[in-house]
């Protein structure tokens, strides 16, 4: 084991320790809502930033992944009857294949074509979402709740038990992603993000990486889905809506584009803002707009990434070199 | 999938004369946009993607000048003129700060402004769906077609974006001002360094692109009804008319449009569930066979 | 080692190829000359599968790779370094050459283990010496010079051990003390690896000075070749490039 993955893993360890023991510190339902519902948003908003920091494809339909894991799950269990690892794993088979075959369409595009491609599949399944109301319910969501059958021992009617599982699930998805992002095939990513051309003169398909690459951030992309469907115990259209992916494009952007743990940070911001906003004003959509219209103007390089630069100009050598601040000063 | 009823109205004369001239208007709203946005992008290689928005801002302008004034020609003139005005103050605050930005910086500062826009016209107009009806002008009886109806609206409303599609074509292909703007469209440098204000130029591309969008938000207006977040559905249409028809391309645009109007149109009969997705497999199509559009040129 | 036969391109109405055959024989270093658009770039670009040539072969030894995508083609063993460097601006120059490292030995979808593998390491570090980057090695690539960001160009191709370079204006844009300096690692590395090298050059005593033969291009064809001595008699070569001034030169 290296170096870095032992500490990629305690780091891991010591997160879901401290998570654990969160609902200890802060007992009741609101700080355990919020890392759920923050679990659901974090492997998105990494799994986006997969494509668009490390890959350099601002793919804008990624939200399609997060509606299609949670119908895909929702449906599952509500309708076929199975057991949950069985659905969970039937969704990401189901999410693999989908971005297997719009990833292959999407990816011969470049830039502009290849953002809006992704957001026009995107909306195409929102409107099927709504269209289709006999099987999903259309512009009301799913209803009935989801049925939590018991396995290996664990109760996901039981809020504990929830609350343990997403957080699991979130801590694991983000080592298994790390890992990916650390490991050559991470690089080669980059490659084609700052130079495709050379990557291609370096004997290296382009096209398969951008397409491994788009599969492996929808299927993660699905476990958020999930996460969400879970939580709210349903599937709603919005899940599929286009907001979803400009949200998740503001908060790798307040986070940090070029940090690993940047969208994390900017999921938690922006739910935190969320809450925060609705409790005075019904008008949470102009004063996100606003927010965005800051950061996009003024701090381009997302929370991380600013802290990132004024260390660097600091020349805060100590800093860079422990564990935590090595992933931070990683520009991708 | 419904073909028996697509069948039975492609046989009658009138429900191919009602859903051919609804199809039209369709498409003849989406042209106005998507030329808008196709010109933008053409010129400022920029996608601008809160040109739905403009769409809306133009229908709801409309919408409260003729509540004023009851005339229907100040709404729509207004309305033009109001979103055109926007659009250039919009380019020149805010779209010019990113234009040397990746394109995530400008998704979203255009993305910010749709959040902006939409809660905004919430609160000065309401939540509500709101209907214009049609302007007393208009309120005649209707020309019958092959026993098909054309309410005499519909006629004007293709009318007109025809004479305007001409009048775009021409101001483009023929006039000094259009020569410029193709100049700073292909080498902005250049055309600068040769006295010429670029950012005038941009900003009245920009402006040009509003102005047509309001139209067609103040032409949908007896049509259409008005709701926050409107323009959304367009745009992305927009988008899917520029891509066939070919980025840049008028005539392209006007082609692509009325197609994927009468599709829609005839589509909502036969594929009721999937009539937007007839139009995403066109669109897939055309971008597999021939990706610059059916109008474009090859890069 | 590499024969281009007959080879035309057209880009629209212009003919950038005009039926151009060439030998460049195993381990041998030639220079590609002639005034700006005559072709030299697009002749790089055509034999390295940046475009597909109209008609016409080119054989790198006994197989004919026309028409082949760039990767293909790489894979075969031709390698190329840009007029402008191309490298990776935010990856530092250690980790560009473990990249291509990578890539030569077929790693770059590895997503078992963590970068950099150990295994490429010590290739890594003998390709940084061989271009005298190691120094730099922790350095952004985006902010290194341009002299060095030529230099981890050409480092790049060469981590694929190629048969044949290419390096497009390998001294372009650099000062006189530069030009000699690069020229001069272009050509150690040449000795050392005897590969077949190919080089475009504006800088006639560089030129003289280096190559083993020259192959004049003008307008898509080509207009004469030989050695250095034969090239700056030639009269057509002076009339359409070098000017009066070279025939008189000393080698």
């Amino acid at each position: 084991m290296t170096k870095t993955l032992s500490r990629d893993l305690i780091v891991a360890a010591m997160a879901l320790a401290a998570l654990a023991m969160l609902p200890l510190v802060f007992p009741g339902k609101h700080v355990s809502d919020f890392v759920i519902r923050l679990s659901a948003f974090a492997v998105f908003a990494t799994s986006l930033n997969l494509l668009v920091g490390y890959g350099g494809m601002v793919s804008f339909g990624h939200g399609l992944f997060y509606g299609l894991g949670a119908y895909s799950f929702a449906l599952l269990m509500q309708k076929a009857g199975v057991s949950i690892p069985v659905a969970w794993i039937a969704t990401l088979v189901l999410s693999a294949v989908v971005a297997t075959v719009i990833g292959a369409i999407c990816i011969r595009l470049r830039e502009i074509y290849f953002s809006f491609l992704t957001l026009a599949f995107q909306m195409l399944l929102y409107s099927l979402i709504i269209a289709w109301t006999s099987f999903t319910g259309g512009d009301q969501g799913l209803t009935g709740g989801i049925p939590r059958p018991s396995f290996l021992g664990i109760r996901l009617d039981d809020p504990q038990h929830l609350y343990l599982f997403c957080c699991v699930v979130m801590v694991g998805s983000l080592l298994l992603m790390r890992h990916l992002v650390q490991s050559p095939f991470g690089y080669t990513l980059r490659m084609i993000r700052d130079n495709p051309r050379r990557t291609e003169f370096l004997g290296i398909q382009v096209w398969r990486i951008r397409l491994l690459a788009f599969v492996v951030a929808g299927v993660f992309g699905s476990v958020g889905g999930m996460l969400i469907s879970l939580f709210v115990s349903s599937a709603y259209p919005d899940f599929a809506y286009w907001t979803i992916s400009g949200e998740a494009i503001f908060m790798i952007l307040l986070g940090g584009m070029g940090v690993f743990l940047g969208p994390i940070l900017g999921a938690a911001i922006l739910l935190l803002l969320n809450d925060v906003v609705t409790r005075y004003t019904e008008h949470t959509a102009l004063v996100l707009g606003i927010v965005i219209l800051v950061f996009a103007l003024g701090l381009r390089k997302g929370v991380l990434g600013t802290l990132n630069d004024w260390l660097r100009r600091r020349g805060m050598a100590n800093v860079a070199k422990s564990g935590q601040a090595k992933a931070v000063a990683r520009t991708g | 999938m419904d073909f028996e009823a697509l069948l039975s109205c492609v046989s009658t004369a009138s429900c191919v004369v009602t859903q051919a001239t609804g199809g039209l208007i369709s498409g003849m709203l989406l042209f106005l946009v998507a030329a808008g946005l196709s010109l933008i992008f053409g010129t400022l290689k920029v996608t601008n993607f809160m040109h739905g928005s403009l769409y809306m801002l133009g229908a709801y302008f409309a919408y409260t000048v003729y509540n004023w004034t009851g005339s229907y020609a100040f709404a729509v003139i207004g309305a033009a003129l109001g979103v055109a005005v926007f659009a250039l103050i919009f380019e020149r605050l805010f779209m010019s700060r990113v234009y040397c930005a990746d394109v995530l910086m400008q998704l979203l500062v255009c993305y910010g402004f749709i959040l902006i826009l939409d809660d905004a016209v919430k609160i000065i107009w309401g939540a509500e769906f709101l209907s214009m009806g049609m302007p007393a002008t208009f309120q005649r009886p209707p020309v019958v077609f092959a026993g098909g109806v054309l309410p005499v609206f519909y006629l004007f409303l293709i009318g007109i974006t025809l004479l305007v599609a001409l009048l775009l074509g021409l101001l483009i292909t023929k006039t000094r001002m259009g020569k410029i703007v193709r100049a700073a469209a292909i080498n902005p440098t250049m055309t600068s360094a040769l006295g010429i204000n670029t950012s005038l130029v941009f900003g009245g591309v920009f402006a040009l692109g509003g102005l047509l969008a309001g139209l067609a938000g103040a032409l949908a207006v007896p049509v259409r009804s008005l709701v926050s977040g409107m323009g959304f559905s367009i745009l992305i249409e927009s988008f899917i008319v520029t891509v066939i028809g070919g980025m840049g391309s008028v005539a392209g645009a006007l082609v692509a449009a009325l197609l994927i109007g009468l599709v829609r149109s005839f589509g909502t009969i036969g594929f009721p569930l999937f009539t937007e997705g007839i139009m995403f497999l066109f669109m897939t199509l055309v971008l597999i066979v021939k990706p610059s559009g059916l109008f474009g040129k090859e890069r | 080692m590499l024969t281009i036969e007959n080879l035309r391109k057209s880009f629209g109405g212009v003919n950038a190829m005009n039926g151009v055959s060439l030998r460049f024989d195993t381990g041998s270093l030639t220079a590609v000359i002639g005034p700006n658009g005559a072709g030299k770039t697009t002749f790089f670009n055509l034999i390295t599968g940046a475009f597909k040539p109209d008609s016409g072969r080119v054989l790198l030894g006994d197989e004919d790779i026309a028409g082949l995508s760039a990767p293909e083609i790489v894979r075969r063993g031709v390698g190329r370094a840009f007029q402008i460097a191309s490298i990776f601006p935010t990856l530092s120059v250690r980790e560009s050459i473990l990249c291509a490292i990578n890539a030569h030995r077929h790693w770059h979808a590895n997503w078992r283990h963590r970068f950099p593998l150990a295994a490429a390491q010590t290739a890594a570090e003998e390709a940084l010496e061989l271009v005298g980057l190691t120094s730099r090695a922790n350095a952004l690539s985006g902010n290194l010079s341009h002299g060095d960001q030529k230099l981890l160009d050409i480092a790049l191709a060469l981590a694929l051990e190629p048969r044949v370079l290419l390096l497009d204006e390998p001294t372009a844009g650099m000062g006189t003390e530069e030009r000699w300096q690069m020229i001069e690692t272009v050509h150690q590395l040449w000795a050392l690896k005897k590969m077949t090298l190919i080089f475009i050059e504006h800088d006639m005593d560089i030129v003289f000075k280096y190559a083993q033969t020259i192959r004049v291009l003008s307008y898509g064809t080509v207009l004469a070749e030989g050695t250095a001595e034969q090239v700056r008699r030639d009269p057509r070569v002076i009339e359409a490039y070098l000017g009066a001034h070279y025939k008189e030169q000393p080698a």
